[in-house]
C-alpha cells in the first residue's frame, strides 16, 4: 500500500559573504530554526571551502530537523549568476574565474541548490517576508561595500538576458568623475557606497578649513560619520548630504525608467538614518520624472541585518525544482 | 454539436495626432486592408468614435466582413493598457480620462484592447520584427520626445502605474540643459531633434567653418542627415556629439537592464547611420564590463506605421474574445 508522502517543510539558506559565511535552517514561513557562521577567508581553495561548509551544514541540519526534512538549498553569493548557477569573476571573493557553485554543492549535498546574488536574494526575501510583501513592481537597493540592485516587474524578478541586470552602482552619474573599482569613472557606487562616502569625507576635510571632530579620527567609516553627525559635526552632516544628493539622483533615474511602487534600501549605509535619507528623498523628488513623482515610495528594509540574506536564500531554495540523491 | 471555426482576423487601430489608421490583419501579421481619416477633425470624442466605428465597419464590409473578426487593438499616445483609457493626453483635444476601449466595445460589440503607443510598438517589433524571439529587450522610440518600452521575462514592463520606460527623462548631464519636463540634463534634451538643433547652434558658435546648417533656422532629422551625406563637417560633428550622449544614456540603461538588444525606431532609424558609431563606442566605454559586447544594437525592420498596426493586432489577440452577437 502506498503511504502518503510528507512534505518537506524546511530549506537551507546560505549567505556567502566576503568575511563571513552564514548558513541556516529555515521553515516555509521564514522562521530561522538554527543558524551558524564561520570565517570565509580561511579557505582560499574553493574545494576546501565547500568541504568544510558541507560538513558544518550537515551537522547543523542533523541537530535541527534531520536531513530528510530539507527540501533544497538556496545560496546567496556576490557576483553569482542565477541563470547559470555559477560564481562569475568575483571582484572581492578570493575564488577567481567562473565556478559552477550550484552544481558543486548539489553533488556534495545530494539536494537541489539554487544560487543568486545578494540583491536578488534580498529582493526575494523582502517580497516574501519584508517590506515588498504584496508588491509586483519594486526595486531593492543594496548599499554597503558595494552598490547593487534587483527589480521585480509584473511580480517576477528581472534578471536580464545574461543574468547581469541591476548594476545600478555602475551607472555613470558624473562623466569623467571618480575612479571606480570596476575600471570606469564616475560610477554611482564610487560616490554612494562605503568607500565613496569615506572619500567624500576626506575631500571635504581637505577643501574646507572649518574645525571638525573628523580631523581627529584615524579610521573614518560610515558608523563614525553617523555618530559625528548626531553630535552636530558640520562636515559629517555635509558628507551625508552630498552622498544623499548623488543617491537621490541615481534612484530618480532608476524610477523614471521603471515606475516602481517602491524603492527599498537595504545594507549597512541606510543605518545613517535621516542624515542620509532626507537629502536622498529631496534629490529624488527633484530629479524624478513628473508622472512618477509622488508615486514611488522610498523605504528602508524592515528585516534584520544578520538574517536578511539567509532568509532571501531560503526563498530562493523554494524556487528550485526538488531533487534528492537519497530517494 | 457543430465544430466551431476560429476567427482568423483582428482589427488594428493606430491613433496619431495627424491621422487615425485602421487595418484588418490576419494571424500571421498580413495586412489585408487599410483606411485612414484625419484625427483632429473631431474635437468631440463622441464624434471621433462615430467616425472610427463607421470607418471600421466600412472597411470590414468592403473586405472580410465582421464574422471573421475576433477583436480590436488600439495604439494611442497616453493610452493606459490597464484601464483601457486615454489619460490626460497633452496633445489630443479630448481632455481628462477617456475610456475609449469600453466606448468602442459598446458600439461594435467586439472586445477592444488599448495600449500606449510605445508599448504597442514593442509588441509589433516583437511579434513580426527585429525583436522576434527575444525575452529581454528594449525598444527606443523617438519623435518629438524620447521614450522606450522594456520587455522583461517575455512580458512588457508597465511599472506600478503604467509609466515605465521614461528613459528620455533620466539625467545624463547633472545641471545640464533644461528639458521640457522641467528638469535639467535629461537625455531627451540632447538627442531629440529639438536637442540636436541646440547642439548644432553650440557647434556653429564654436567654429568659423562654413556649414549648410548656417543657412537654416531649424532642421529636421532627415535634413541634417542630408547635410552629413553632403560632407558637411559641422553637421557631422553635431551628430557625433549627439551619438556620444545617447551612448552614455544607453549604457546606464543597459547596465540596469542587461537587455539582449536595443532596437532603434522612428527618428533614430533616420539618424542611425551618422550617430550609431559614436553611440556604440561610448556605450562600450561606459557600460558595466560584464555586459559589454553582450548587447546588440539593431534598427527596426518595420516602418513606423506597420509597426504600430502590427502591435495593435498583437494587443487584439491578447484580449479575451467577446461578442455581443453570440
Amino acid at each position: 500500500m502506498m503511504e502518503l508522502q510528507k512534505m518537506k517543510s524546511n530549506v537551507v539558506g546560505i549567505d556567502i559573504g566576503i568575511a563571513t559565511t552564514t548558513y541556516a535552517v529555515i521553515d516555509l514561513r521564514g522562521n530561522i530554526l538554527a543558524q551558524e557562521s564561520f570565517d570565509t577567508r580561511e579557505y582560499p581553495n574553493i574545494d576546501n571551502y565547500l568541504g568544510v561548509l558541507s560538513e558544518h551544514l550537515v551537522n547543523l541540519v542533523e541537530r535541527t530537523c534531520g536531513y530528510e526534512n530539507i527540501r533544497s538549498v538556496g545560496v546567496c553569493c556576490p557576483n553569482s549568476n542565477y541563470k547559470t548557477g555559477c560564481l562569475e569573476n568575483a571582484t572581492n571573493l578570493q575564488w577567481k574565474g567562473v565556478i559552477p557553485l550550484a552544481a558543486l554543492m548539489r553533488d556534495r549535498l545530494g539536494l537541489a541548490v539554487a544560487l543568486a546574488n545578494n540583491s536578488q536574494c534580498i529582493a526575494l526575501g523582502e517580497q516574501a517576508f519584508g517590506a515588498a510583501h504584496g508588491m509586483r513592481d519594486f526595486v531593492i537597493i543594496t548599499l554597503g561595500h558595494g552598490m547593487g540592485s534587483c527589480f521585480f516587474s509584473n511580480g517576477k524578478m528581472h534578471m536580464g538576458n545574461k543574468g547581469f541586470a541591476g548594476e545600478i552602482g555602475h551607472t555613470c552619474v558624473v562623466p569623467n568623475g571618480r575612479e571606480c573599482s570596476c575600471g570606469h569613472r564616475g560610477c554611482l557606487e564610487s560616490y554612494c557606497a562605503e568607500r565613496g562616502v569615506i572619500q567624500t569625507a576626506k575631500e571635504l576635510l581637505a577643501e574646507r578649513n572649518e574645525p571638525s571632530m573628523l580631523r581627529n579620527v584615524d579610521d573614518i567609516n560610515p558608523k563614525v560619520l553617523t555618530e559625528m553627525a548626531e553630535l552636530g559635526d558640520h562636515l559629517a552632516i555635509e558628507t551625508w548630504r552630498r552622498t544623499g544628493e548623488m543617491l537621490g539622483m541615481g534612484l530618480a533615474n532608476y524610477a523614471s525608467i521603471l515606475n516602481p511602487e517602491a524603492i527599498i534600501l537595504t545594507g549597512g549605509l541606510p543605518h545613517a538614518g535621516r542624515w542620509l535619507l532626507e537629502p536622498t528623498e529631496a534629490a529624488f523628488e527633484n530629479h524624478v520624472f513628473r508622472n512618477i513623482k509622488g508615486q514611488t515610495r522610498l523605504l528602508v528594509s524592515s528585516l534584520k541585518d544578520g538574517e536578511r540574506d539567509v532568509l532571501g536564500a531560503s526563498v530562493l531554495a523554494w524556487q528550485v525544482k526538488e531533487y534528492s540523491l537519497f530517494l | 454539436m457543430l465544430i466551431d471555426n476560429i476567427k482568423t482576423h483582428v482589427v488594428g487601430v493606430d491613433i496619431r495626432l495627424e491621422s487615425t489608421t485602421i487595418a484588418i490583419i490576419d494571424i500571421r501579421g498580413n495586412i489585408v486592408a487599410t483606411t485612414h481619416f484625419p484625427t483632429m477633425n473631431y474635437h468631440d470624442v463622441g464624434n471621433f468614435l462615430t467616425a472610427m466605428s463607421d470607418a471600421i465597419m466600412n472597411l470590414l464590409e468592403q473586405n472580410t466582413g465582421i464574422d471573421c473578426i475576433r477583436s480590436i487593438g488600439i495604439s494611442a499616445p497616453s493610452g493606459n493598457f490597464y484601464s483601457g483609457c486615454i489619460e490626460n493626453s497633452p496633445n489630443f483635444p479630448w481632455k481628462g480620462v477617456v475610456p475609449l476601449a469600453a466606448m468602442l466595445r459598446d458600439r461594435l460589440g467586439l472586445a477592444v484592447a488599448l495600449g500606449n503607443d510605445a508599448h504597442v510598438c514593442a509588441l509589433g517589433e516583437w511579434a513580426f520584427g527585429a525583436a522576434h524571439g527575444m525575452k529581454d529587450f528594449v525598444l527606443l522610440t523617438m519623435q518629438s520626445g524620447m521614450g522606450s518600452c522594456i520587455v522583461s521575462n517575455g512580458q512588457v514592463c508597465y511599472g506600478a502605474n503604467g509609466f515605465a520606460g521614461e528613459v528620455g527623462h533620466t539625467c545624463v548631464i547633472p545641471e545640464g540643459r533644461e528639458c521640457g519636463c522641467g528638469k535639467k540634463g535629461c537625455l531627451e534634451a540632447y538627442v531629440t531633434i529639438k536637442g540636436i538643433n541646440k547642439t548644432a547652434k553650440e557647434v556653429l558658435a564654436e567654429s568659423n567653418k562654413p556649414s549648410l546648417l548656417r543657412d537654416v533656422d531649424t532642421f529636421t532629422s532627415q535634413a541634417i542627415v542630408n547635410f552629413c551625406e553632403q560632407g558637411d563637417e559641422l553637421a557631422i560633428e553635431t551628430l557625433r556629439r549627439t551619438g556620444k550622449i545617447l551612448g552614455l544614456g544607453l549604457a546606464n540603461f543597459a547596465t540596469i537592464l542587461n537587455p539582449e538588444a536595443i532596437v532603434f525606431t522612428e527618428d533614430l532609424m533616420v539618424l542611425s547611420r551618422w550617430i550609431m558609431e559614436d553611440t556604440y563606442a561610448t556605450f562600450q566605454e561606459y557600460v558595466f564590463r560584464n555586459i559589454a559586447d553582450k548587447v546588440k544594437f539593431t534598427v527596426s525592420s518595420l516602418d513606423d506605421q506597420t509597426r504600430a498596426l502590427m502591435g495593435a493586432s498583437v494587443l487584439a489577440w491578447d484580449v479575451k474574445e467577446y461578442s455581443l452577437f453570440k
